[in-house]
């Protein structure tokens, strides 16, 4: 690469020109489920990130969605709300597609082919098709890299991410009571959530006295499957002034960068290191920042260990160093750079990592929706104090990172500044 | 993993892979081989993804390896597995430098690392498919 493509000085490409103005969701929901249609939820989350955007149905002309062929197609919703939509598309995949999804936003957007988009996830997580547990997704046909996985009993998410946290361990002498600390941190944060599902703090000797799902990941571990939906909504910086809220600015995208296979990635390179590591010469320079001058990371967390691999790789620690950076108070409210300030996964709710962009959004425009007092201004007036059923804005929030995670081998990465 | 539950899914044969499976029932490890640059990839494709060569060969594996990385299966998620718990599932790195999927049998979980030196046995596991797994050696 010459020198101007590395250089991390100036922001590239995006520029700011592009912003995310609307956000909205329904409840995370578990135990008799949400007893709603993907159809019904995901209508229900667009019209409220409308609705946050200060737009009418007839601003939006562009939807994007993403599932597992679990959830209900982008016109159906767009009818739904009387859109009519200029543009939409409906890709397969789960955690790492936000991101990549508003780099296709701002893409079309920029073609001319439509002005604004929503970008959403509508998913019965629990109650319908539910990713780690047995049930639907485990009697499909067997297909693809299946092939060589599942004869062996070898196939879940769990099971087949967690290999790489057992390299790690061995590699680096990371534990399972330093990854745990994840979960008692995100749990913290999600007491200060009111709209988390888990809102108990729990230790880290909770954690590793939970049953064991699939050695070395305990049942703590894993983030809580739920019925949700949650949407977003991208368009241009000129068009972010009219609406209604401080735009979260798009600084660079990552989509779905990947390892050099990801059919069997266990296959290829270093077992311990996981996309990020090609995405964060992507991120970085693009964005014209760094890790260190970030506020607040989202460091996707389908298990504990998840968050600490991808902010290892995007470099906010050194490589090895990921068990140290995600137990050392770093990562607190009130510590130097909190991560999934809402509870993430593992407490809050499980959407595929939509929610983690919703939270960055909403720190971003320090209107994060805690416990505290809505002033005349209609915004909350933070008083900063992150004890437990308190404050979880982070003060003068100004740079964000989202790190979404598909599997070891393929993530996706965003950085979004305060407008 | 001793017994095989008729439930339990079996590798489905393709042009890609046939050699391979039928290689099991052999009780050979056979690898795509690229004649061009002497290198084998996994899993098997028409082309050598390292010289896009498209000479290839299927030469046999020592059946030898170390496990690269394992888990230790607590919670079945294809039911069929659910008698089998606590099951391991290893990753193996073969002496050419490939890596499968598979199980360690013979050997307690207790004694599953990284670098454990293991090497293939065949399991025939119906009268068509045969499975390869591992035992230390």
């Amino acid at each position: 690469m010459s020198a101007s493509e590395t250089d991390a000085s100036t922001p590239k490409f995006l520029a700011d020109k592009y912003a995310i103005v609307g956000v909205g969701e329904t409840a995370f929901m578990r135990g008799q489920g949400s007893g709603r249609t993907t159809r019904a939820m995901g209508t229900q989350a667009v019209r409220a990130a409308i609705e946050d955007a200060g737009l009418e149905a007839g601003d939006v002309d562009g939807m994007l969605s993403y599932s597992f062929n679990d959830s209900t197609f982008s016109p159906m919703i767009a009818g739904d709300l009387g859109i009519r939509l200029n543009f939409y598309m409906d890709v397969y995949g789960g955690g790492s597609s936000t991101e990549a999804l508003v780099g296709i936003a701002i893409g079309v957007i920029a073609a001319g082919m439509c002005k604004t988009v929503v970008v959403f996830r509508s998913m019965n997580g629990f109650s319908q098709v539910r990713i780690g547990g047995t049930g639907a997704r485990s009697a499909v046909p067997v297909s693809g890299d299946a092939l060589h996985n599942r004869a062996y009993g070898w196939q879940s998410a769990g099971q087949m991410f967690a290999p790489s946290f057992m390299r790690h361990m061995h590699d680096y002498g990371t534990t399972a009571g330093q990854v745990a600390m994840v979960k008692v941190i995100h749990s913290q944060h999600a007491a200060n959530n009111p709209k988390a599902l888990y809102r108990k703090p729990v230790t880290v000797d909770d954690v590793l006295s939970s049953r064991m799902i699939c050695k070395p990941l305990h049942l703590l571990d894993c983030c809580v499957e739920t019925d949700n939906a949650c949407a977003i909504i991208v368009t241009s910086a000129d068009r972010a002034r009219d609406c209604k809220h401080t735009p979260a600015l798009i600084r660079s995208v990552v989509g779905r960068v990947c390892k050099p296979r990801i059919d069997m990635h266990y296959q290829h390179g270093p077992i311990s290191t996981v996309a990020g590591y090609y995405g964060k010469d992507i991120l970085w320079p693009n964005a014209g920042v760094g890790p260190e001058d970030i506020d607040i990371t989202g460091s996707y967390d389908a298990f504990t260990f998840t968050t600490m691999l991808q902010l290892e790789d995007y470099g906010f620690c050194k490589k090895g160093e990921g068990g140290n950076y995600v137990s050392d108070g770093t990562m607190k409210l009130g510590g130097k750079r909190p991560n999934n300030t809402s509870g993430g996964h593992l407490c809050e709710g499980y959407t595929h990592g939509i929610a983690m962009v919703i939270e960055n959004v909403r720190q971003l425009r320090h209107d994060v929706d805690d416990s505290c007092p809505v002033g005349a201004d209609g915004h909350r007036q933070h008083t900063y104090d992150y004890s437990l059923g308190g404050c979880r804005q982070v003060r003068d929030a100004e740079l964000t990172a989202n790190l979404g995670w598909a599997m070891p081998g393929t993530g996706s990465a965003m950085v979004m500044r305060r407008g | 993993m001793d017994t095989h539950d008729a439930k339990k899914p079996l590798p489905r044969l393709t042009p890609d892979n046939r050699a391979f499976w039928e290689g099991c029932r052999e009780h050979k490890i056979l690898l795509p081989w690229c004649q061009y640059c002497d290198r084998p990839h996994w899993p098997p494709g028409p082309v050598c993804p390292y010289c896009f060569g498209d000479d290839l060969t299927w030469k046999q594996s020592s059946g030898r390896g170390v496990i690269s990385s394992w888990v230790v299966v607590h919670k079945a998620w294809l039911p069929a597995f659910a008698a089998d718990i606590p099951y391991n599932a290893v990753q193996v790195e073969l002496e050419e430098g490939i890596r499968l999927t598979g199980n360690v049998v013979g050997a307690s979980n207790k004694t599953l690392r990284v670098g454990l030196p293991v090497e293939v046995v065949f399991d025939d596991v119906t009268p068509e498919a045969t499975l390869p797994r591992f035992k230390p050696r």
